[in-house]
This record gives C-alpha cells, sequence and structure tokens, in this order.
C-alpha cells in the first residue's frame, strides 16, 4: 500500500497540483459530510421504522467517508490541523459542497431525490478517481465505491417506487425534482486548475466530461418514468454559495465543536 | 419487529397496509445453515432485502441473507398431527438399545472401541 506521506510528497507535486488535488478532496469530502448530516436528521422520524435504520446507516456510511476523505486531505495539507479540524473549523462560507446539498432535509421525497440525483452523480465521479493516479486516493476510492453501490440501489428503489405511483407519491417526486433538479449538476462544478488534475491522472476527465457521463446514464430512466430531467447549472458559484438551509445544518453540526473543542467523542 | 405499525409511523392508511412482515434468514459463515434471523416490514422483496441487510449484516453477522415473504410459508401448529396422543416411544432412538448389541458385534469382529470422534 502506498503510503500517503510518500504519494503526496512526491517531488512533481508542484504548488499549483497540490492545490487543485487539494480542491478536489475537499469538495468530495464535504458532499458527503454535508449530505451524511443532512440524511441523520431522518434517525427516529422516518416514514418506517426499517427505513430509519437504512438511512441513519447511510448517513454514518458517508460522514465516514467524509472522514477518510478529511484525514487524506489533512496529510497532504501536513499543516498541523487534523481531519476534525478541517471539518468543523470553517465558517459556512468556506465548505465546498455542492449547492445540491443546501436544500434542507425537506420531505422524504426531497430526501429521494436528493439522495438519488446525488449517489448517481457521485458514483459517476467515482468512477473517474477509480484509476487516479494518486495512490492514496485510488485505494480509499476503491472501498468507497463498494458501499456506494448500495447507496445507489437503495436510492434507486426508492425513486422508482415514488415515480411509478400515481398520486401522492408520483406528485410529491416532482415538486421535489422541480426544487433540486437546478441544482443537480453543481456536483460537476469545475475545479480550480482541474486541467492540472487531468493530466496528471488524479482524475480520468474533466468535471463536464463526467457530467455528459451522469446524463447519459439518468436518461432512460428519467425518460421511462416520464420525469423531466435536471436542467443545466448554473455552475459559476456551485460549490461557494450557500443559503439559509446550510447555515442551519452549519450551526448544527458544528455545535459541540464550538461548545468544547477539545470534547472526546 | 413488529407486525404493526406504531402509530406515529407510516402516514396514510394505504400506505401502511402495503407493507407486510418478511421472515429473514441468514448464514453466519459459509457452510452454516440458513438460520431464522427475525423479520423486517417492507413493501416489496427488493425493500425486504434491503432492510434485511441493515438489520441482519451491517456489523457483518452474514454471509448470505434469505428474505422469504411470510404469506408464503404454510403453517402446520395441528397438535392431533403434531403431537399425537399415542405412545411413541419406540420411534425414538432411546426406545432402541444399541448398546448391548454394538458390545457384542465388536467381540464378535475382535475390533476394540474406536477412540476419539467418530466420523
Amino acid at each position: 500500500m502506498t503510503t500517503i506521506r510518500s504519494a503526496l510528497v512526491a517531488p512533481e507535486l508542484t504548488p499549483e497540483l497540490r492545490a487543485a488535488l487539494d480542491g478536489l478532496l475537499l469538495s468530495m469530502a464535504d458532499d458527503e459530510f454535508v449530505i451524511g448530516f443532512s440524511d441523520s436528521e431522518w434517525t427516529g422520524i422516518a416514514p418506517m421504522l426499517e427505513e430509519d435504520v437504512a438511512m441513519s446507516s447511510l448517513a454514518q456510511d458517508e460522514l465516514g467517508h467524509a472522514q477518510a476523505l478529511y484525514q487524506l486531505l489533512a496529510a497532504l495539507r501536513d499543516d498541523g490541523h487534523d481531519a476534525d479540524a478541517i471539518a468543523y473549523d470553517r465558517t459556512p462560507d468556506e465548505y465546498r459542497h455542492a449547492r445540491l446539498l443546501d436544500h434542507g432535509r425537506g420531505d422524504w421525497a426531497m430526501t429521494v431525490a436528493r439522495r438519488y440525483l446525488y449517489d448517481t452523480a457521485d458514483s459517476t465521479r467515482l468512477e473517474a478517481v477509480a484509476s487516479s493516479t494518486f495512490g492514496p486516493l485510488r485505494e480509499l476510492v476503491e472501498k468507497i465505491r463498494r458501499e456506494e453501490r448500495y447507496h445507489v440501489m437503495h436510492a434507486t428503489a426508492w425513486f422508482e417506487r415514488l415515480a411509478g405511483r400515481e398520486g401522492e407519491p408520483r406528485e410529491r417526486l416532482v415538486a421535489a425534482l422541480e426544487a433540486l433538479g437546478p441544482d443537480a449538476a453543481t456536483v460537476f462544478t469545475p475545479l480550480d486548475n482541474e486541467e492540472l488534475l487531468v493530466e496528471a491522472g488524479a482524475i480520468a476527465e474533466p468535471m463536464a466530461a463526467i457530467e455528459a457521463r451522469w446524463r447519459a446514464q439518468l436518461t432512460p430512466t428519467f425518460v421511462a418514468h416520464g420525469l423531466p430531467m435536471p436542467p443545466t447549472a448554473n455552475l459559476a458559484d456551485g460549490r461557494t454559495r450557500h443559503g439559509e438551509p446550510f447555515r442551519w445544518l452549519w450551526n448544527e453540526f458544528t455545535l459541540v465543536r464550538r461548545d468544547d473543542p477539545v470534547a472526546a467523542w | 419487529m413488529t407486525d404493526q405499525l406504531p402509530a406515529d409511523r407510516g402516514g396514510t392508511a394505504e400506505s401502511a397496509t402495503s407493507l407486510e412482515p418478511w421472515e429473514v434468514f441468514r448464514q453466519e459463515k459459509e457452510g452454516d445453515p440458513m438460520r431464522h434471523g427475525g423479520s423486517v416490514m417492507a413493501p416489496d422483496a427488493v425493500l425486504a432485502v434491503h432492510y434485511a441487510r441493515e438489520m441482519y449484516s451491517r456489523r457483518q453477522e452474514s454471509v448470505r441473507l434469505w428474505v422469504v415473504r411470510r404469506a408464503d410459508i404454510h403453517d402446520l401448529d395441528d397438535p392431533d398431527l403434531l403431537q399425537p396422543p399415542m405412545d411413541r416411544s419406540f420411534k425414538k432412538p432411546g426406545g432402541y438399545v444399541m448398546r448391548e448389541k454394538l458390545a457384542a458385534a465388536r467381540e464378535q469382529s475382535g475390533r476394540a472401541k474406536p477412540k476419539g470422534k467418530a466420523k
């Protein structure tokens, strides 16, 4: 196994490439962190007990992925700040998750729609880093993909059930897709200097190409269910502008840390 | 897991009636028999499998799961069929004493009692 240090202090890692890699890891970690916290809000109140356990478990998986990505980022930065510091010690504006994850929990259909849009997008992105030239990221992504495969299955099962049930289930799903659709593709917001990442083989393709793959995969499902495909997103501030629902969530998940930064938990 | 949804879950009556119990069987390690683990409520087989995975394998305690719709299980609990009133002790192994016969057979063949676990 490649050690994190040896791979990340390689001489070919120029400051520009290091910064670009930082941006890639931070965007992936923040996505997992925010959707993990957002979905954990269902713990105790999901529509049925089994789904309560399933959704809480999915949320835990996402936080686990976020933790591993933050640890990788902490090793890359090597500036004395650990994964928790990166996860919790930022202002809301400093988070780089996609705006798709910024809509608040909403009802169950919102959660299903968000999970479906995000999980399919995330799995396409993971595919693009599965053969990354950065060993530690490649090794981590190999493990993450094994769990994300189930996330996509679970999200797809719910998505298809809501879409296929006329009346309230489908109406709520359509309303959720109308609210989330315009932000769905923000997962593919181009990263700063991403051409350097592609050139170095850290990711296989630019975000725009990964988005095209994602759309091609989504189209058959959306067509089969007669649902509107997510429109082109405004990517200018896809990961930098966060609204009120995220400020509320941030306040929740940083509460303990701000109250007692050295608390052991 | 109960068969009835708690009052605070399940939403409309229609959605509640579409849920049904599924029995979950799990194999703890390769080669073990499938053992009943418990049950989950789910609207169909796909979600039943997902929920069985969450309930009975998320701590790596299973290598295989089966889910069976409870309605597909045929029940036999008739005491007249299962616990007959007549003496059936002759059908039990205890009703047929082997020890002396085995000892005699061994003596006849000149072989000692096998040591250790029987194959």
